[in-house]
């Protein structure tokens, strides 16, 4: 068995959150003159906000030459982890022994300064990561010759387009000859040629040059591409630790908090008013992986069912509202009007695959009289999450646009 | 499983409270030169007049107090040409200032490189304080040059060995506001109140030292208590050293080592006791 270079043993984290200020002295105080720091940590109101457990009774190990992934939800602990193996905040509990150098590449260009010119910031930010001057005197002309902006070496980086910003601050890192090498999702910066080479890179020094590495990310494909095992995360605790695959499997059932099935067909009360109300509203993906996770590739179709009570006969419309996330409507569609007849209406609608791009949508459903009175507007009843897809040669970082539609763009060379 | 008995390193919530790794230390020298550098070059970018500011700095200052206590108040400068006595206290008290000013807000400053990368905090403050005795090197040759104006016009500037001692007296400059600005670091870190308060304090703390007055005006029964700041016999032996010969106040200055020596070590260990908790509350 490889030889272990991590090892973590009931590691949490506890977080005072709020506003510091005279509360927070008065408590000071109190726990000072306590005198007992260990009995202060629980939080004196378990309801209470202002204090979090952002990592709980975490175990792990990472051996030499391995690549382990840690994966979870914004939130998860993700960073609060990283940071306490990059010794940038004390653990509250437990204990991280280890072998070997450790380089944390939380950020790029760490310490960068502006007034400085390319060359001095290389210098700068290869030695605030941990290398020795000769280290980088040796490795110049190929950190040089990697970030590609050989021509602005003697240029204040303040004048960078941030574009070479990047590039000069990742060929740094890249150039880090630590034992262990903790990453975060850094790499999600510079445009897409740019994190190709840096993805490319990563791999290459795990595969070729033997390196351990912590990886952090929160997209499926770029863990399944570069580690070999993986690490959940949620709400602070590991949820699952294992080989890539499997773990991936688990992680893709944790992610379905998205609402995908809104059935009241069993409850007394069903929502909605005295025109409508709702039975069933339930959103069907056609998985391509057994990680029954959506992604951008997937089609997904849409039904559901109400009952129509009207005291007035009149048409009826449904209109079917696709929302980003972040609350903009990406597009609306709307059945044709109908007179139908009190009772029971199922409804049936379909989003194809490759066309919504890679994030967090909801749908809404409005049902509208005549065209102009809204009986009902039912608000994000259905949430989901569509996942980026990357097969192994594709470029990574987010693609751009609202939608991501797979038309046609052909060249043919003419002769 | 293969159990590794020993491991290179450990992190955990204990923390001793004594623990100063000088290997680990020297192994990150070259970071300590780096910041040196990189606060000298960024110091005078876009800046017309460059390096010559660090020689402006103190011949302002120098002048205003000249006109101030000199011409308005009228306060004795023992018989020194005034310029010549208050260029060496207003030198040493910015280097002081500056070095407090710089170390004490360590943590505020350098959050964004903190919350990134591990290295052994204290590099920080060591740099700064570095690239003031850089500055300060520089602003006493001004003070040589000075000198040697005012003597080759026909005043009396009379060199002592005390001249030697210079050296040590900038050492313990440093070490006292090394030290005093590392334990206002560590609990001005969480309470910004008492950030304030000691912006206030340090600048009558300034009173407190004979920038611009001399030792001598001081009665005898606060006598003791003067002497006891650090900075008194610093600033009185520089002074002694060029112009009056004074013979050296022995007990003062070993009593100014003592108690630099008890502020030093009481901010490192501090420091370095919470250097890495208080990443927490910034």
């Amino acid at each position: 068995m490889a030889k272990k270079l991590i090892e973590a043993e009931n590691i949490s984290k506890y977080y005072r959150l709020g506003v510091l200020g005279s509360r927070s002295l008065k408590e000071d105080l109190k726990h000072w003159w306590a005198g007992n720091l260990k009995k202060s940590l629980e939080p004196t109101d378990p309801e209470s906000k202002r204090d979090i457990w952002a990592l709980r009774d975490i175990n792990f190990f990472v051996q030499q030459g391995e690549v382990l992934g840690l994966i979870g939800k914004n939130g998860a602990g993700k960073s609060t982890l990283l940071k306490i193996i990059s010794r940038i905040t004390l653990p509250t509990t437990g204990r991280i022994s280890g072998n070997g150098r450790i380089a944390s590449l939380l950020e790029v260009g760490t310490g960068f300064h502006g007034e400085l010119t390319g060359r001095e910031n290389i210098y700068l930010n290869g030695n605030i990561m941990g290398m020795k001057k000769k280290e980088i005197d040796r490795k110049f002309d190929e950190i040089i010759e990697f970030s590609g902006v050989s021509r602005f070496l003697d240029t204040p980086v303040k004048r960078y387009s941030s574009g070479m910003y990047v590039r000069l601050a990742f060929s740094v890192a890249a150039h880090l000859d630590p034992e262990i090498l903790v990453i975060d999702e850094v790499l999600a910066v510079g445009d897409a040629e740019f994190q190709q080479k840096s993805m490319t890179k990563i791999k290459s020094i795990s595969r070729e040059e033997g390196k351990t590495i912590l990886f952090v990310s929160h997209n499926i494909q770029t863990i399944r591409n570069v580690c070999n095992r993986a690490l959940v995360l949620d709400m602070g605790k590991i949820v699952a630790l294992g080989d890539t695959e499997s773990v991936l499997a688990s992680y893709a059932k944790l992610s379905r908090d998205q609402l995908l099935d809104n059935d009241f067909s069993q409850q007394a009360v069903l929502p909605g008013n005295d025109n409508i109300r709702i039975i069933r509203v339930e959103l069907i993906p056609k998985y391509l992986n057994q990680f029954q996770v959506i992604d951008i590739r997937t089609d997904l179709s849409i039904r559901f069912e109400f009952i129509y009570q009207s005291k007035e006969a009149g048409d009826l419309m449904v209109i079917l509202q696709v929302f980003k996330n972040s609350g903009e409507l990406i597009f609306e569609l709307a059945s044709a009007d109908y007179n139908f007849k009190n009772g029971r209406v199922k409804g049936e609608s379909a989003i194809p695959g490759n066309f919504l791009n890679d994030g967090l949508y909801y749908i809404s459903l409005a049902f509208v009289k005549n065209s102009s009175t809204r009986l009902f507007y039912y608000e994000s009843c259905l949430s989901f999450d569509v996942e980026d897809y990357k097969d192994s040669d594709s470029n990574y970082g987010k693609w751009s646009g609202i939608v991501r539609p797979a038309f046609p763009l052909n060249l043919t060379q003419e002769h | 499983m293969e159990k590794n008995a020993d491991w290179q390193w450990e992190i955990s919530s204990h923390r001793p409270w004594f623990r100063l790794n000088l290997r680990e230390l020297f192994n990150y020298k070259d970071l300590i030169f780096r910041f040196v550098r990189r606060d000298i070059i960024a110091s005078y970018q876009q800046t017309i007049l460059g390096p010559i500011w660090v020689f402006l700095q103190p011949l302002f200052s120098t002048f205003v107090y000249f006109i101030i206590f000199s011409r308005v108040a009228k306060i004795s400068t023992d018989g020194i040409p005034p310029f010549l006595f208050y260029l060496p206290g207003t030198i040493i008290w910015s280097y002081f200032a500056d070095c407090v000013n710089a170390t004490m807000n360590t943590f505020q400053i350098n959050a964004y490189i903190f919350n990134k990368v591990y290295f052994p905090r204290i590099i920080v403050p060591l740099s700064t304080i570095l690239f003031h005795s850089f500055r300060i090197s520089i602003q006493l040759l001004l003070f040589l040059v000075v000198c040697s104006v005012y003597a080759f016009k026909g005043n009396p500037v009379h060199l002592s060995w005390q001249v030697l001692l210079v050296p040590i007296l900038i050492i313990l400059t440093a070490c006292f506001a090394l030290g005093g600005g590392l334990i206002i670091s560590v609990l001005t870190a969480k309470y910004r109140d008492l950030d304030n308060m000691t912006q206030f304090l340090l600048r009558l703390f300034m009173f407190a030292a004979p920038v611009v007055y001399p030792a001598s005006l001081i009665p005898l029964k606060y006598k003791f208590l003067f002497w006891l700041n650090p900075l008194t016999p610093v600033i009185e032996i520089f002074r002694s050293s060029f112009f009056k010969s004074h013979p050296l106040p022995i007990p003062y200055l070993l009593l100014s080592f003592l108690t630099t020596f008890i502020i030093l070590t009481t901010g490192i260990v501090l420091f370095n006791k919470r250097e890495i908790q208080i990443m927490d509350v910034i």
